[in-house]
């Protein structure tokens, strides 16, 4: 091979160039962020959103029309320039990806560089610019003069511009809010993350919110640290009536197991009251094939948790039972004086109005006894433009699966390794 | 018991394999074997589906499963399609490596599963997953090999074509992950994508192999760059398919497998 002895900057560029270029805005980003500070920079929202998205379209069919001709479309269209412009963005994620993205109060050298929240910081807006400028180049290369062979790559390189470009301006309209709903009333409010109240153009009335859960656990833990004993696995096994099973080194077998129960004197009974907790009989058979026997609990709101003791350093105990399923049923009331029953599930939003209301969480601390919901209401107007974007990528993926690479193979073939 | 049924399974894929290695030049019973301690592993996977009573998807054990059972069946293909005989052996090794890691770290098989992971979404995106990374790991070890030979000076332009190929099938379903996620995160949570660590190891992996392959596309006669991008890619993977389950931001991540499911 020939050693490339192109000066710097003489065309036609390369990657040197390319990654001058990319680095070189990112250095600019940072040194903006450093200075000027990107809190002076609020989300964009409708119409500026729209406005900014269509002046920079036009820019882009504007700088196509001009440059076109010329080397330097050439290498903004060519595959340098891309590898250059996700290299500088890979580098950014990978920062993300190793240091804790959280807010920070004091204004070290960490914030101002506004590594702790990058998704919202200079580099990063400006890194996304250029790589949607970058890929428009080549999207509109490839789609002057059309042709039918490039549908492919068509489809998966004008998705993910599609994609990045509404996700990304579609973000300030983007609403969540929360609504805490408790049975049998109705309510009409919402509030962000900071705790501000709004009213919704819809109303909602938990009718009942239903719980299901799995049966809890049986653990050990250390009696010192309370912290649960690991030293085999698994762990946790979960209770089931007439289970025997070994934990660790002990042998446990559950004689007795209620769902919800009571204590009444030395044993508890199957009882069905507010609170009502589970509890199993156990025995436990030591190494020395001792047995200690008594009752577990995890308890609940309003009874108490009873572990048991198996010497003097570990306990069994009964795990808190996780959430199964949940749901709320709800009528939704709407403006135009529409009534809607509805059951309200996690991973089953429902869509009203253009809002999409969420299962998101019920009052913990009381499992299966919670009167309350809570639920998310969202809305997103740009969802539309993000899904056709995202589903034109998996066109391209599915068509990239199909052909593989047949491209080049020629070249790859004759040519020669450096 | 679960674990009687697992080396029960992997026994057989052990011993298949290891049989299989000795007789190469029985293609027919070889190759037999070879599907036979496929099958294995994939029986035992649908038993344990049933007596989860869930997909067994949620652990770092239970992926790891699932590796050991695409590995091999991507190795056949290969093996069949270009004729590569150290392809087969090699992911059987790696298959029969995961299984073993099993073996010495029983993972707590047991029927939780939070509601956000009870979605129709759960399936296509954690096999799509696997079978990425599967095609992926398998384009590692061409790379690997590549840079062997390239480091004896023996360097053939075949093999390139060989990781390009397993790129494109692996980059294709890693898209497809990535998209089916995202999907699923709007459906559950009303957003596509929160920069969740595991979220941006993924992403970051994304962009490792599409420098591979607009590097390969501009550059077809240069190999040894392309193969050292290819190795580093998949270092990337192996952060974003474990190694982020290390890091301390990960913590209240929705894609941190359980140790105690």
């Amino acid at each position: 091979m020939t050693k490339n002895t192109k000066t710097l900057w003489q065309s036609p560029w390369g990657y040197s160039e390319s990654f001058l270029l990319a680095f070189g805005l990112l250095l600019i980003g940072f040194a903006l962020e450093f200075t000027v500070g990107s809190a002076s920079f609020g989300s964009l929202v409708f119409p500026q959103n729209l406005i900014l998205g269509s002046v920079y379209i036009l820019l882009i069919a504007m700088v196509y029309v001009l440059i076109r001709k010329k080397a330097i479309f050439k290498f903004l269209s060519g595959i340098p320039a891309s590898i250059g412009a996700i290299a500088a963005l890979s580098f950014l994620v990978v920062i993300m990806g190793v240091t804790s993205q959280t807010p920070m109060e004091n204004r070290e050298l960490v914030s101002r560089l506004g590594l702790n929240r990058l998704t919202s910081s200079i580099p990063f807006l400006i890194i996304n610019f250029y790589l949607l400028f970058v890929l428009g180049m080549v999207v509109i290369q490839k789609l002057f003069p059309l042709k039918l062979k490039n549908w492919g790559f068509i489809c998966s390189h004008l998705g993910l511009w599609i994609t990045v470009f509404a996700a990304g301006l579609g973000s300030g309209d983007l609403q969540r809010l929360r609504m805490d709903l408790n049975e049998n009333q109705i309510e009409g409010r919402a509030y962000d993350d900071k705790g501000n109240y709004m009213d919704l153009p819809l109303a909602i009335k938990l009718n009942d919110f239903k719980i299901e859960e799995f049966h809890p656990k049986l653990a050990v833990i250390d009696n010192t640290t309370g912290s649960l004993y690991e030293a085999s696995k698994p762990s946790l096994i979960m209770i089931e009536d007439g289970l025997k099973c070994k934990l660790h080194d002990w042998e446990i077998i559950v004689d007795e197991f209620f769902v919800t129960s009571g204590r009444a004197g030395d044993r508890y009974y199957f009882l069905v009251d507010l609170g009502a907790a589970p509890a199993a009989k156990v025995r436990v058979i030591t190494p020395a094939k001792d047995t200690i026997s008594g009752w577990i609990s995890c308890g609940s709101f309003n009874r108490p948790h009873e572990s048991l003791k198996i010497d003097e350093r570990f306990s069994v105990l009964m795990t808190v039972p996780e959430p199964k399923k949940f749901s709320s049923e709800v009528s939704i009331y709407t403006p135009d004086g529409q009534k809607q029953e509805q059951t309200l599930e996690v991973n089953k939003p429902f869509t009203v109005n253009g809002w999409k209301i969420y299962q998101l969480s019920y009052d913990e601390k009381m499992g299966i006894y919670s009167t309350k919901s809570i639920v998310e209401v969202v809305k997103d107007p740009w969802q539309i433009f993000v899904y056709i974007g995202v589903f034109m990528m998996m066109i391209g993926s599915v068509y990239m699966f199909w052909r593989g690479n047949k491209v080049k193979n020629e070249e790859t073939l004759t040519g020669v390794s450096n | 018991m679960i674990w009687n049924h697992f080396l029960l399974a992997a026994g057989v894929s052990a011993s298949t394999w290891l049989l299989a290695a000795f007789i190469p030049k029985r293609e027919l019973i070889r190759n037999g074997l070879v599907l036979l301690g496929i099958a294995s592993i994939a029986i035992f996977i649908g038993f344990l589906w049933i007596s989860l009573e869930r997909p067994p998807m949620r652990t770092l054990g239970e992926t790891r499963l699932w590796y050991a059972f695409f590995l091999p069946v991507i190795g056949f293909i290969t093996y069949w399609r270009w004729r590569y005989n150290w392809m087969l052996y090699y992911s059987l090794a790696l298959s029969l490596l995961f299984l073993f890691i099993n073996y010495i770290h029983p993972e707590n098989f047991s029927k939780t599963l939070m509601p956000a992971l009870q979605s129709p979404w759960f399936v296509p995106h954690v096999v799509v997953y696997i079978f990425a990374y599967a095609f992926l790991a398998a384009s590692s070890l061409v790379a690997m090999r590549g840079l062997y030979q390239e480091y004896k000076g023996q360097l053939q332009p075949k093999i390139m074509l060989m990781a390009d190929n397993l790129v494109y099938l692996g980059f294709a379903f890693l898209t497809l992950g990535l998209l089916f996620g995202a999907l699923w995160a709007k459906e559950a949570w009303g957003h596509y994508w929160t920069w969740d660590p595991k979220e941006t190891w993924a992403f970051i992996t994304w962009l490792g192999y599409l420098v591979y392959i607009h590097r390969r596309l501009h550059m077809p006669s240069k190999f040894k760059s392309s193969l050292w991008i290819l190795a580093l890619a998949f270092v990337l993977l192996l952060i974003c398919w474990f190694g982020v389950n290390y890091l301390p931001s990960a913590q209240f991540s929705v894609h941190t497998y359980s140790q105690q499911a």
